[in-house]
């Protein structure tokens, strides 16, 4: 994680982009976000699993793109002007995850930052980092890394 | 979230229904013929079966024979009306932290802090002690309010959700003692006769003192002083341990608030099946 002006300070500042979904905001590292997409055609890949919305040709490189509203259980919804495609790096590999739309950076003080609920047994609540208050607004901290298990990152590999 | 909404049941419908789901589970256990009683009266039979099962019964502390520490009797609760509490209208843009309507909770004097658990009584039950009523789903409740936090009003704010949460979570609302997580209260007391309708008109959150926790509820009634001989309690806790006891005069269920924000916070609530 970044540690900004504040590195090596007991309280670190983090900066996080964030982006909505379904009216929420969430935050993501910014060290693992590559660069933002305005939304381009996603070609289906035939056999993928459904997490998976398709591929994008990224200046020659073949990028894999997750349907983040499946894999937060949410409703899908129309591509609109600001869907967006983040382009991440997580465990190792370079994808592209579908957004509503990216709102902004956001510095963060660690202490800002507070553990969400330990209560859900499904797997996407493992997901969720922390939650903070920020600019008036729940921000839900995403860890790209947990986003899918071992075997969905190697399956995703395999693409 | 916010929108007052009349709903169907009528309260003593509801309280019947509730109390009925009570006996689910004693059901079998139950020698009379339960329909031809009265719910609640079947509710107190219950009871009354469970404390007669030859297990050693622990003894009652007597009464102490000295006259107890002087302890300050907490001023009656006075709960605003809605109509008074209400947020300003067209509050759009930046939500700033909901602030408490009233703050419940009144730190106990050192040197009155009660007795330890007796008889499956919570410790605050020792003396007679001061309790909230309130409504969820036309369902009256009693929570003590030295189990209690503050009371926050819903209006003109909404609640975060998170994904990949149970279905009783409802959400995060942020308030001036931070992040308020806010359990869906029907959906734990009356699992089975749960409506999704009764997520609407939900009013205000109350928080619970020494958790991050809330119980979302539909209005907020009066507070009420309750001497422990009034309440039948329940001396198993197995299956509901957030369910303390019955108060029969005032026809409400008196709910161990901490009991189940230490139930939602050790993380147990993981494993009860009958939570989806």
């Amino acid at each position: 994680m970044k540690k900004s002006s504040a590195q090596g300070s007991e309280d670190p500042i983090l900066q996080w982009v964030t982006f909505r979904l379904d009216n929420e905001s969430y935050g993501i590292n910014v060290m693992q976000v590559q660069e933002v997409l305005r939304y381009t055609e996603i070609a289906p890949v035939p056999g993928a699993p459904s997490y998976v919305l398709g591929i994008i040709n990224l200046r020659g490189n073949v990028v894999t793109v997750i349907d983040t509203r499946q894999r937060f259980g949410l409703m899908p919804a129309d591509v609109s002007d600001n869907t967006r495609i983040v382009i991440i790096e997580a465990d190792k590999q370079v994808v592209g995850i579908l957004v509503d739309s990216v709102a902004e950076v956001v510095y963060l003080r660690q202490s800002e930052v507070e553990t969400a609920p330990n209560v859900g047994n499904e797997e996407s609540a493992k997901f969720i980092q922390g939650v903070c208050n920020k600019n008036g607004e729940l921000l839900i901290l995403v860890e790209l890394d947990k986003m899918m298990t071992e075997e969905e990152w190697s399956e995703l590999e395999s693409i | 979230m916010t929108r007052p909404v009349s709903l169907a049941t009528k309260p003593q419908v509801a309280l019947q229904s509730y109390l009925d789901g009570l006996l689910q589970d004693a059901t079998e256990e139950l020698e009379a013929s339960p329909e031809v009683l009265d719910d609640f009266q079947a509710a107190v039979l219950e009871e009354q079966i469970r404390d007669a099962r030859p297990e050693p019964k622990p003894v009652v502390a007597p009464a102490p024979a000295v006259a107890p520490v002087p302890r300050p009797v907490p001023a009656p609760v006075v709960i605003e009306p809605p109509a008074q509490v209400s947020a300003p209208a067209a509050d759009i843009g930046v939500v700033a932290p909901v602030e408490p309507v009233v703050e419940v909770h009144r730190p106990v004097p050192p040197g009155a802090v009660p007795p330890a658990e007796v008889d499956g009584r919570p410790s605050w039950a020792a003396e007679p002690f001061e309790c909230l009523l309130f409504d969820v789903a036309g369902l009256t409740l009693a929570v003590p309010l030295v189990c209690l936090g503050s009371i926050y009003s819903l209006a003109g704010h909404e609640l975060t959700p998170l994904f990949g949460q149970p279905n009783w979570f409802l959400g995060i609302l942020p308030s001036q003692a931070g992040n308020l997580k806010v359990l869906d209260t029907a959906r734990w007391v009356m699992p089975d006769r749960y409506r999704d309708d009764f997520q609407q008109g939900l009013q205000y959150v109350i928080s619970v003192q020494g958790y991050e926790w809330g119980l979302a509820v539909h209005q907020v009634s009066r507070s009420l002083r309750l001497d422990p001989s009034e309440i039948k309690w329940r001396s198993q806790r197995g299956q509901r341990p957030w369910l303390a006891g019955t108060v029969i005069e005032h026809m409400c269920a008196l709910l161990d608030v901490s009991a189940l924000a230490e139930l939602i916070a050790s993380g147990a609530v993981k494993q009860m099946q009958h939570l989806k």
